[in-house]
């Protein structure tokens, strides 16, 4: 049954036919890598329901910082149509007439302290008023307009201290009701939402080692239910590189289809926000689409998400795979 | 050259039993010998220092020019795929079939496929198991699956090969052709050096015998 070999072959030359050349060995590395990312995916498919539930668990964890990011960045597109710029409103006499208004108005895009000057006509204004507010109703009451024109003013400089002085400025000029000054609550609501942002960095954090701590778990089980593989691999000359790297190729992939399913909640929960988004930010006469991800924040999502796998099992292997040696057997 | 050189080798577990005394020896490269002895006479110890899955207590182990005592444990596996062992209770893996069991340690040290494939049917064809490849060890009998540990030792055609009571559980029929075999892979140059207790089976072999007992080396010949 053996496969004689000639006795006149010097005995070494078995062990010198076995040098690897070192293009071979790079390219081996290659080779291992892709057949070990793809056992360590078909090792997921091999226990569907137990996958799935930790693919779960990290969608969740990984979609709410990733919901809270969208969201908030949403409201910023929103408020950032108002804010950057303050306006003033000029709430004109009621007893001025339409003309007078119209060239008042006129007068002012002189003033080189301002960069834009809209008039809204007492007739756009009830128009408006009867379009999109509830309250179309009150307006019968009335037996002429009761509503004032109004010129919306964007002041060039948005210095804080300039600002109240433009107000009272114009608040002076003859005709003028009232000037009102709409910044303040745009600054509380950036306020608001700066914190709300920082306590998403909070809370991205938290999820974050939760989303570790689950990977890391779930690469322990494997590890040990491969116990017996390890330490013979180990035996026939398997360096620590070499058993850690499909733990952490499962661990790279449940981070990666875990960011991918959380991805799919996020853009779902925005989908379901659009209507009343809409709604909302008609009745404020803006145009405003709610934006998802996009194309960054996708990217960042999954690299995100890929990185913590990774990491997870990084820590898991690391922690484990070193009390694993074929000594203690 | 020698293949194996232990000088005043001593190992001690924590429990403060002595395993090893003071080992000195050398096995040529070449060569071929039996380890015996009484159970717990340290035979296996001896065989778990070679392949550093213990360090000893005292003394020096040369592996070929390898002094064990300053490889690095990062070193470690590449002075594994220079030996081959074949281990008592076989360690083989039953979550895939015999071809994969003896692609291993090809599969770890880089081979390409087909060359790979090529070897484990050579290894293979040599144990008398090629028929088998795509079978799960499982599937076979006790003294088979030792075939098939052996086979996965010789597969990278190592320079030494170490094998822990090979024949353990087999009947004498099967012994003698396992023994055999060995015999062979030392004549085409493999320095052999097999751990048995089975003194009838040894004495025909007629190969140098190393006895120990209670860790000290008592007759070498």
């Amino acid at each position: 049954m053996a496969r004689k070999e000639t006795p006149t072959q010097p005995p070494r030359r078995g062990a010198q036919q076995h040098r690897i050349q070192f293009a071979d060995r790079s390219r081996s590395w290659r080779r291992h890598h892709a057949l070990v990312a793809r056992q360590a995916l078909v090792r997921l498919r091999q226990t569907p329901v137990a996958s799935l539930m930790t693919l779960a668990v990290l969608a969740i964890a990984l979609a709410l910082p990733g919901f809270l990011f969208t969201a908030l960045s949403n409201l910023q597109t929103l408020t950032s149509g108002w804010d950057p710029e303050p306006r003033i409103a000029l709430y004109m006499q009621t007893e001025l007439s339409d003309q007078s208004v119209d060239s008042f108005s006129r007068e002012l895009l002189l003033r080189d302290d301002l960069s834009s000057v809209e008039l809204i006509s007492r007739d756009k204004g009830l128009e408006d008023f009867r379009r999109y507010t509830a309250f179309a109703d009150l307006l019968d009451y009335f037996d002429h307009n009761p509503l004032p024109a109004v010129i919306m003013v964007t002041p060039l400089s948005s210095d804080p201290v300039q600002l109240p002085l433009l107000q009272a400025e114009l608040q002076a000029l003859p005709g003028v009701n009232e000037a009102q000054l709409d910044m303040e609550w745009v600054q509380r609501l950036n306020a608001i939402i700066a914190l709300a942002k920082r306590g998403s960095y909070v809370l991205g954090g938290l999820l974050a080692m939760a989303v570790l701590l689950v990977v890391g778990n779930t690469v322990r089980m494997t590890i040990e239910s491969r116990r017996d593989e390890i330490i013979v691999s180990k035996l026939v000359g398997a360096t620590d590189a070499w058993v850690r790297r499909p733990f952490l190729y499962s661990g790279f992939w449940y981070g990666l289809i875990g960011g991918l399913l959380a991805w799919l909640l996020v853009q779902m929960a925005l989908l379901m926000l659009t209507e009343p988004a809409q709604a909302l930010a008609d009745l404020y006469l803006n145009r405003f689409e709610i934006s998802g991800l996009g194309l960054v924040g996708t990217l960042s999502l999954l690299a995100t998400s890929a990185l913590l796998g990774l990491t997870g099992s990084w820590l898991a292997v690391t922690r484990h795979l070193n009390e694993i040696e074929p000594g203690e057997s | 050259m020698a293949a194996i050189r232990f000088s005043n080798v001593s190992k001690r577990y924590a429990s403060g039993q002595d395993a090893l005394l003071n080992l000195d020896f050398e096995l040529e490269s070449g060569e071929m010998a039996f380890l015996t002895g009484h159970s717990g006479a340290g035979k296996s110890t001896l065989l778990r220092l070679i392949m550093l899955m213990e360090r000893p207590s005292r003394g020096q182990i040369w592996v070929g020019q390898q002094d064990l005592s300053r490889l690095h444990r990062s070193q470690i596996p590449y002075l594994r795929r220079q030996i081959g062992v074949v281990f008592q209770n076989h360690h083989l893996l039953f979550d895939r079939s015999i071809f994969d069991n003896v692609a291993l340690p090809l599969q770890i040290s880089g081979y390409d496929p087909a060359d790979a494939a090529r070897r484990v049917r050579a290894a293979l064809d040599k144990v008398g198991l090629l028929a088998r490849e795509k079978h799960n060890p499982i599937t076979l009998s006790t003294g088979e699956q030792q075939r098939v540990g052996i086979a996965r030792a010789i597969v990278h055609k190592p320079r030494l090969l170490l094998a822990d009571e090979p024949t353990g559980n087999l009947d004498p029929q099967l012994s003698e052709d396992i023994m055999r075999l060995f015999g062979q892979f030392n004549q085409v140059g493999t320095t052999v050096l097999i751990a048995s207790h089975d003194l009838s089976l040894i004495n025909r072999m007629r190969h140098r015998m190393l006895t120990l007992r209670n860790g000290r080396l008592v007759a070498d010949g």
